[in-house]
């Protein structure tokens, strides 16, 4: 297919959706998290509702993306009144169908939020939990469905890369990606039209793209969700990278545990082929782009760059020291892009809107949105994107409803295992990349967990220490051995049976290990522990003072 | 040649564009502790016992992987760095069973040596006490996983020197064990060739061959380091 | 100037400490000169007494030893853990990835001997072996170790005599470190 043949292929999808006979349109959520409770089931049973009532030529049943409150699923959205279902089952369906569509009035009592909220809205965009986001990466997760390339096409998908291939050259798209400031969104916030310009620099006749979906921080699901929603979009985003850093080949490294991630990816991939966006000479130009998926095995220190190249290279994953970066050697020792799933998923909107567009939203040094999983003990747990420099209060409070059964907030670790805590009196901080490092966190990929009175600190800094020592890949003595002991240690702290000394010890190993070891792993594995016991040293004291009630005649450890 | 100027410890040098830090530092005599590196294999900076800081880096990098660059400075001799080479030396100790006075490398080991180096008197930490097996199955050597502190060394013998590909590494974490194909016993091994040069890659009493008794272990990684050097030879 | 007070014990070792301090030989009289050795395996006396230095041989394998470091913790003004079963628990410590009664099962039951009724002593006056060996620096304070299987003499009589001269020893200045 060449240039013109596409253009002409979007109006006619155009318009054929303009003309559709359909006034109504229901979406159901096939995120893997309603279809877990039960989506798929509620589908069928519309459909078969729908043929029963003979409204075929009137409805029309979009299974789509990720809608955003997980935790209220299996999700529905009616449009175009924008009404959202939430907890949708088989036995409401037909009452569902009858009032809605026939009737046009909505449920009340079904509506999203209804068990909690006073009066729940029935056009969803005007929830607090919507209203207060700004969406640009997950812009059509939701409205569109993933399986169907046409769909994207008729939401300005592949417009940035025809764009692109087109009217710019590699340094135009360069220069656009460093204007939009845009950092990426894998955790480091490295800026990514800098790192764009790095690979493109050098000259090799083979270099590679990657796409890095091996998300693997517990209570993170932003990654498999953009993959799940709108896999076009971060293809979409590899190509256009393929095409400023001089690619021909990409590769997609997607967890095991995403299955369906990477069932929707890889059906993409054959679309986007089958309409020649991707593959030789792609749209007519003479730019040649593939992309292959590869699939992850199950190991955390494989989301780490080297690690994944190694991963994809067949051996075993194990990070390799830095420098050199994968940009100047990467994958086969060739010149490698890699960002993450996200940053590929807001490329699009990049080029289409201009970087000046995307720079002005957000903080001066952060650019952009960011999207976060919200969990943990909070009213609305789910799938949220907001501008950098958001307050985390307006993310608890406002989007996420507070805190369950009206407790008090007490921390939210930000960046998983490789994070840190904010306490309640930080509750009023820009989530933006600097702002978090200020407080011994970091902004991560986008986990959210929100943390009660009921959390336990040293045990939670214990959990994610553990989490740490399981995913060790075991290649360098300080991750290896370091976060066993660590965890040895804080075990030993939560069974009161620590002393100061043992505190000293484990203070003294965090910033060994965080300091010597050979990757991003262990260098920020002591994270968790080093901000709890910034925030509440406090907990660790009490528990120390415990142990020294109860030996106070022999002290356990000394240093000699 | 061209050289170019760095500062290793104060000391001003002009070594060669291209060599890593380790290099540079070793061909002025300057000490600096190593463990996973030997020369001839290839470098992993997995023990990071070589850290170094350079200026303007805020993070400390391996010497043995880290190349040199025009006007960098370095410091192998910080307060902090012998710290952390301490510390790494005791988890190396703690976290298997050294048992020295029956070991067959007593007194003819790297690990102990980088103990009295660094002035280890005792370990800080707890032993974490593993259960590890002693691998006999083969003809003539043994493989001891009490004693592994899992350098890698014998694994890249194998795999870039002998081209047997026999030892290779499992499982994650501190379980992480040297295996000999996929995992099978040593002496049913359909790639080993008793070569032997794993055992003289070892730095430690893991690898040892049947007809020696405690303390009398004699290791020559150097013979390892020669090999490569004259098979380079041969091929210019 | 008042003699000091030495006092040595063994706990979960093989004595070979206490050889290798015998060897220091004639040098026995520049440290008897500055200090009586009041307790020693072979001097007789039930309690350990008020030392200035305690010197200890082995690893904490039992209740009794437990118990009898902690009392000489309290009477020693300085604690010297002597060989490497006191500093790492060594051969002693070889124990510590099986279980127990493994271990009994492997000495009393399975060991060929003349004995053979097969069963584990039990007799209330005999020491409870604890599940795990420990190194003195778990269980109490250590002022100074000397690692060693055995320490050599040399080094013995260096930390002892430079003690006793109201010094602190440094085993690495004089190359006296050694562990095996």
């Amino acid at each position: 297919m060449n240039r013109q043949e596409f253009k002409d292929l979007v109006i006619a999808e155009t318009e054929k959706t303009k003309n559709s006979t359909c006034k109504h349109k229901i979406c159901i959520c096939c995120g893997a998290g309603c279809i877990s409770s039960g989506s798929e089931a509620v589908m069928k049973k519309l459909q078969e509702e729908i043929i029963e009532r003979g409204l075929q030529s009137e409805v029309e049943i979009i299974p789509t993306g990720c809608m955003g409150p997980c935790n209220q699923g299996p999700l529905m959205k009616y449009l175009p009144e924008n009404s959202i279902y939430q907890k949708v089952d088989c036995s409401n369906i037909s009452q569902i169908v009858q009032s809605q569509v026939i009737e046009k009035k909505p449920i009340e009592h079904l509506l999203l939020f209804a068990d909690s909220r006073e009066r729940p809205f029935s056009n969803a965009d005007e929830d607090p939990f919507f209203s207060k986001q700004l969406k640009i990466v997950l812009k059509n997760c939701g409205q569109l469905n993933p399986e169907r390339i046409e769909d994207y096409l008729v939401h300005e998908g592949y417009r940035a890369l025809d764009k692109a291939l087109f009217e710019m050259s590699p340094e135009d798209v360069i220069a656009e990606i460093k204007q939009s400031r845009m950092r990426g969104r894998g955790g480091a916030g490295y800026p990514t039209g800098l790192k764009w310009e790095t690979v493109y620099k050098y000259v090799n006749d083979q270099k590679y793209v990657i796409c890095n979906g091996d998300e693997g921080d517990p209570g993170a699901f932003m990654d498999r969700s953009v993959l799940e929603g709108n896999p076009h979009r971060v293809l979409e985003g590899m190509a256009i990278g393929g095409y400023a850093v001089g690619a021909s080949k990409g590769y997609a490294y997607i967890r095991g545990e995403y299955p369906l991630a990477i069932k929707r990816f890889e059906a993409a991939i054959k679309q986007a082929k089958k309409m020649g966006l991707l593959g030789p000479n792609i749209l007519g130009s003479n730019f040649s782009f593939d992309v292959e998926v590869r699939i992850g095995a199950g190991a955390f220190v494989c989301g780490e760059e080297t690690a994944l190249i190694a991963s994809i290279e067949g051996k075993r994953g194990t990070p390799r020291p830095r420098p050199p970066f994968p940009a100047e050697s990467g994958l086969w020792g060739k010149p490698t892009l890699i960002n993450n799933v996200e940053t590929f998923a807001g490329i699009a909107p990049i080029i289409n809107n201009g970087g000046e567009w995307y720079s002005e939203i957000g903080t001066p040094k952060s650019a952009g949105t960011k999207v976060f999983a919200l969990a943990g003990k909070i009213n609305y747990s789910g799938l949220i994107e907001v501008p950098m420099g958001t307050s985390l209060r307006e993310i608890v409070f406002d989007i996420g409803g507070g805190i369950q059964g009206g407790g008090e907030f007490k921390a939210a670790q930000t960046g998983g295992p490789s994070g840190g805590c904010i306490p309640a009196e930080h509750l009023d901080v820009k989530m933006d990349y600097e702002a978090l490092v200020n407080l011994g966190s970091i902004m991560g990929s986008g986990g959210l967990i929100v943390m009660d009175q009921s959390s336990d600190m040293v045990d939670v800094a214990r959990f994610f220490m553990e989490f740490c020592m399981d995913e060790s890949c075991g290649k360098c003595v300080p991750c290896r051995v370091g976060t066993k002991m660590m965890h040895d240690l804080l075990q030993k702290i939560c069974d009161n049976n620590a002393s100061r000394i043992d505190l000293e010890r484990l203070e003294e190993l965090a910033v060994y290990v965080k300091e010597a070891s050979l990757c991003g792993l262990g260098g920020s594995a002591p994270n968790p522990l080093l901000s709890t016991l910034r925030h509440f040293r406090n907990e660790y004291e009490t528990r120390i003072g415990k142990y020294e009630e109860k030996h106070i005649e022999v002290p356990q450890t000394s240093e000699v | 040649m061209n050289t170019i100027d760095i500062k290793i410890n104060e000391r001003s040098l002009k070594v060669l564009p291209g060599i890593t830090i380790l290099q540079a530092c070793r061909d002025n005599g300057i000490d600096i502790l190593t463990m996973c590196h030997l020369k001839g294999l290839s470098d992993v900076g997995a023990c990071r016992l070589c850290l170094v800081e350079i200026e303007g880096i805020n993070k400390l990098l391996s010497a043995c992987t880290t190349r040199v660059a025009s006007n960098m400075v370095i410091r192998t001799d910080t307060e902090k760095i012998k710290r952390y080479q301490r510390i790494t030396t005791e988890l190396f100790f703690a976290e298997r069973n050294h048992v020295c006075s029956v070991c067959v490398a007593n007194g003819n080991c790297e690990l102990q040596e980088l103990g009295y180096k660094v002035g280890m008197d005792h370990i800080r930490y707890p032993f974490l006490f593993p259960e590890c097996k002693v691998d006999t199955s083969h003809q003539y050597f043994v493989m001891d996983h009490n004693r592994c502190i899992m350098c890698t060394r014998c694994v890249r013998a194998c795999s870039e020197v002998e081209g047997a590909f026999n030892w290779d590494v499992k499982n994650r974490g501190f379980q992480v064990r040297v295996i000999s194909d996929f995992d099978t016993p040593w002496g049913e091994s359909i790639t080993c060739t008793s070569c032997g040069k794993c055992l003289q890659a070892c730095p430690t009493g893991a690898l040892w061959s049947k007809d020696v008794v405690q303390g009398q272990l004699e290791k020559h990684p150097e013979m390892i380091t020669e090999l490569v050097e004259k098979r380079k030879l041969l091929l210019t | 100037m008042t003699k000091k007070k030495i006092g040595t014990v063994w706990l979960g070792g093989c004595s070979g400490c206490h050889m290798s301090l015998l060897d220091i030989d004639e040098r026995i009289l520049d440290v008897a000169r500055l200090a009586d050795i009041v307790k020693c395996p072979i001097v007789d006396g039930k309690e350990f007494p008020k030392v200035d230095i305690a010197l200890v041989e082995g690893s904490v394998t039992s209740d009794e030893h437990l118990h009898e470091i902690l009392h000489i913790r309290k009477q020693a003004k300085l604690l010297v853990a002597l060989g490497d079963c006191a500093v790492m628990t060594n051969v002693t410590g070889m124990r510590n990835y099986l279980q127990l009664n493994e271990v009994f099962d492997t000495a009393y039951v399975n060991a060929i001997s003349n004995d053979q009724s097969g069963t584990v002593p039990n007799h209330p006056a005999l020491l409870r072996l604890h599940d795990k060996v420990f190194p003195l620096q778990e269980v109490v304070n250590v002022d100074y170790v000397i690692p060693g299987c055995p320490p050599s003499a040399d080094a013995i009589f260096y930390v002892l005599f430079e003690f006793l001269n109201d010094r602190v020893p440094d085993l690495n200045e004089v190359k006296k470190l050694k562990y095996g």
